[in-house]
This record gives structure tokens, C-alpha cells and sequence, in this order.
């Protein structure tokens, strides 16, 4: 849902029409999330039809409608930030599952599968780092905190593998049907 | 010429795929007394002049005696340790102290400064055990290693990061073959840590081979271009890390539910 919220947020700064959020939300995020312009359009459609941004004068060339916040935007804006994120942690780890599988499947060693996991990660701790020195150097402070925060993330599952792998994953005897 | 131009000489001459050998080690076993902790179990590699490579794994792992054994400071059980020309095996108690004294500079994990000398003379040591006593040269180590206005001041009145940095001026005084490092950034705090990785990164870059060895991986894969996996004395992986230019959004992405409702 941050999309909504990331929207609402440029447009507390000030009115704009939809390829200005759209580059302007890119920026934000330093290439680290790239949208189309069609759901920046159905988004914008949709706070408008909430009540959420209201559009700005006739449409200018070309068709472009500016849009602002409305007082119920800010609301809605300013709950949003308010609340903390919770819910289910979301994990995407399909080396999870695929180990999971082959236990089940292979019922044997499983180290090298953990081992091409863990190199996996190493690789990108180095791609991670890189970014980082590179948003720092572009003066990207920001960019850099999140950098920071997916280099965290990794040195934990790097982790998980090392656990893993010193409890000979897989060939234990597994108590899963 | 000196170490410094010598290492960016043999760095020149090697280029990415021309690297020559520096260490050997062929099948080494390390037994200790009383316990396996630490020790090796036919644990065979090779690493080239100019690399700088991080060695990981658990407590315990055998990762310090690998270093200890490349430094000259320990001998294995079996098998062989051989670093440049030198067979370490072939080497008696002095034979080896020259050794390390000409080849190895070593960082440890809690400095092991000497407290009634100043920064300045800590740095002199191993330059005084080879009888080549140059303060020229240990105050421009210190200057490069930032650390130029404290060469006067003794240990206990310095921070870890600086007590860190005279430690690293120490162990290139003598213009080492190899700069072993054991855990340098343990003992510090994350932004002194990442100074003092900073330091090793800037002299890999400038031709030194470093061997690291760290537990933390993030700051091991910012400066070393390889990862050597150590478990139960056994090398279990050798990652070799790629340095190319990625875009952001090939690295990371940030998720959302792609469009509200």
C-alpha cells in the first residue's frame, strides 16, 4: 500500500500531474523501485475518487491533470506515517522451500545446496556494499540507510545458512511427513 | 624502491589473471592437546600476491591457527606451509622470528601495544628487532594512517580506533610481504570499525596482500574480493566475489502491493 502513501506524500509538497510523481517517486527511491505510469494513473484515479486528492485547474497540454492533497488526504497521509508496520513478517525464501523439498526429495546432504546459497548472499553483500559507497559518494544519505538496511537483512539470512549448515540441515533425522 | 612501489610493481606485472602464488598451504593438519578446538584437518589452499582475502567461519573453526601457521607463529602437525620461496617447515626457531620479522605484519584483535611507549615508539618496534630504526618512515605511516598528531602520546590515552591504527603502522613499518589480520575490527565500534577496514581496503588497493580474518561479512565482502569458508579445519567454500557496476534495482527493491485500491 505504500505506493498510495508515497503519492499522497509528494503531494503534500506540492501539486503534480502524473509523470511528475511518477519520476519524482523513482528518485525517492533511488531506482530501487521502478513503477509504470498506468498504476500511477489508476492510483491517482483512485485517491481521487476516495476524496483523497482533489485535481488542480483544467488539464494542461497534452492532457496533464496536476492533482493536490485534500484535508482528508493529510488525515489519511498523516495516520499513516503514525502507525508502525506490523502484521506478518514477509519473507520471500524460496531457498526455504526448495530446501524443504530436497530433504524430502534427495533425503541427503544438503551442504552444497547451502553452500551455492550462502556464496548467493556473499555475492550480494558485495553488490550491497558497492551501492552503498556509490549512494554515499552521490551524496544519497538516504538511499544509503536503505542500502544499510538490506546488507542487515542479508548478513541475517547469511547467518540462517551458517546455522543451518552446523546442524547438517537435511541429514538429521526429519520429523516432517 | 620501496615495499609500497615494490607491491604496486608486482600488482602491475600480475594484472587479474597473471597474480602469482604467494602462500601454499598443502594438506595441514593442526592437532592440539586436550581438545579440537581450532584445529586443522587437511586444510589445502593457495593465495596469490596482491589478493586480499577474508577467511569466515564459527568459534572454533580453526581460522586463527590458519593464520598463526602462514604467520611462522605456530607449526602444523602435517602437511605444509610455504609462503613466497620460504618452506616454513624447513625453518628453525630463529629462521622462523626472521621470518616473520622480514615478511609478516600482523593486526590482532586487541592491539597488543606496549604502555610505556608512546605511539611513535610502539611503531618502531619491529624496525628496532630488524636494527633499522626509521622514525621518518613510521611518522608517514601514521600520516597516512591519519593518526600523525598522537605519535607522541601513550596507548591508555588514545581511543580503540587510533590504538587500532598504531597497531597497523606497526605491522608495516617493515614493509611486510603479508598483512595478516585476526579479527581487527572485534574490539571496536562499528565507526571505527569501518575506518579501520577502510585502512586495509586503501592498502590492498595499493598492492598489499592481505589475509583477514572476520566474522563480520558485511565489512569482509566490502574490501575482499574472496571469501574462504572455514568449518571443522576444513575449507568448505572459496567464493570468489564479483565487482561489477549493477543498477540499483538490480540489487535491491523495495516492495509494495503494486497498486491501491
Amino acid at each position: 500500500m505504500s505506493l498510495k502513501y508515497g503519492v499522497l506524500g509528494l503531494l503534500k509538497e506540492e501539486p503534480l500531474h502524473g509523470y511528475e510523481v511518477k519520476n519524482r517517486f523513482e528518485s525517492m527511491l533511488g531506482g530501487t523501485w521502478e513503477v509504470n505510469i498506468g498504476q500511477i494513473y489508476t492510483t491517482l484515479q483512485r485517491l481521487e475518487r476516495d476524496g483523497l486528492v482533489r485535481p488542480v485547474g483544467s488539464r494542461g497540454d497534452r492532457g496533464k491533470q496536476q492533482y493536490k492533497l485534500s484535508p482528508e488526504g493529510q488525515t489519511a497521509l498523516d495516520q499513516w506515517l503514525a502507525q508502525p508496520d506490523s502484521g506478518p513478517q514477509q519473507l520471500h525464501e524460496d531457498i526455504y522451500v526448495k530446501l524443504l523439498l530436497a530433504t524430502r526429495i534427495a533425503n541427503g546432504d544438503l551442504q552444497p545446496m547451502l553452500a551455492r546459497q550462502k556464496r548467493a548472499y556473499l555475492q550480494r553483500l558485495r553488490d550491497l556494499n558497492r551501492l552503498e559507497e556509490k549512494a554515499r559518494r552521490d551524496g544519497r544519505i538516504d538511499l544509503a540507510r536503505l542500502v544499510r538496511g538490506a546488507l542487515l537483512h542479508t548478513e541475517a539470512d547469511l547467518k540462517w545458512m551458517d546455522e543451518l549448515s552446523s546442524e547438517r540441515f537435511g541429514a538429521v533425522e526429519d520429523k516432517t511427513v | 624502491m620501496d615495499g609500497r612501489t615494490l607491491f604496486r610493481a608486482i600488482r602491475g606485472g600480475g594484472g587479474q589473471n597473471g597474480l602469482s602464488e604467494l602462500i601454499r598451504l598443502t594438506d595441514v593438519t593442526k592437532v592440539y592437546q586436550g581438545g579440537i578446538t581450532g584445529a586443522l584437518n587437511g586444510l589445502s589452499v593457495t593465495v596469490e600476491k596482491g589478493e586480499f582475502t577474508a577467511i569466515m567461519g564459527p568459534s572454533g573453526s580453526g581460522k586463527s591457527t590458519m593464520l598463526n601457521l602462514v604467520a611462522g607463529l605456530d607449526r602444523p602437525t602435517s602437511g605444509n606451509v610455504v609462503v613466497g620461496d620460504t618452506d616454513l617447515g624447513k625453518l628453525g626457531e630463529a629462521g622462523l622470528a626472521r621470518f616473520r620479522r622480514d615478511h609478516i605484519g600482523f593486526v590482532f584483535q586487541f592491539f597488543y601495544l606496549l604502555p610505556n611507549l608512546t605511539a611513535l615508539e610502539n611503531v618502531l618496534i619491529p624496525a628496532q628487532l630488524k636494527g633499522n630504526i626509521v622514525p621518518g618512515r613510521a611518522r608517514e605511516l601514521l600520516d597516512q594512517l591519519g593518526i600523525k598528531e598522537i605519535a607522541d602520546k601513550y596507548p591508555a590515552r588514545l581511543s580503540g580506533g587510533q590504538q587500532q591504527r598504531i597497531a597497523i603502522a606497526r605491522a608495516l613499518i617493515n614493509n611486510p610481504t603479508l598483512l595478516l589480520a585476526d579479527e581487527p575490527t572485534g574490539a571496536l565500534d562499528t565507526h571505527a570499525g569501518e575506518q579501520v577496514m577502510e585502512l586495509l581496503g586503501q592498502l590492498h588497493r595499493d598492492g598489499q596482500t592481505i589475509l583477514l580474518v572476520t566474522h563480520d561479512a558485511k565489512l569482509a565482502t566490502r574490501h575482499a574480493a574472496r571469501v574462504l569458508s572455514v568449518m571443522d579445519g576444513k575449507i568448505v567454500d572459496d567464493a570468489r566475489l564479483e565487482s561489477p557496476e549493477r543498477a540499483p534495482s538490480d540489487v535491491i527493491r523495495v516492495r509494495g502491493e503494486e497498486a491501491s485500491r
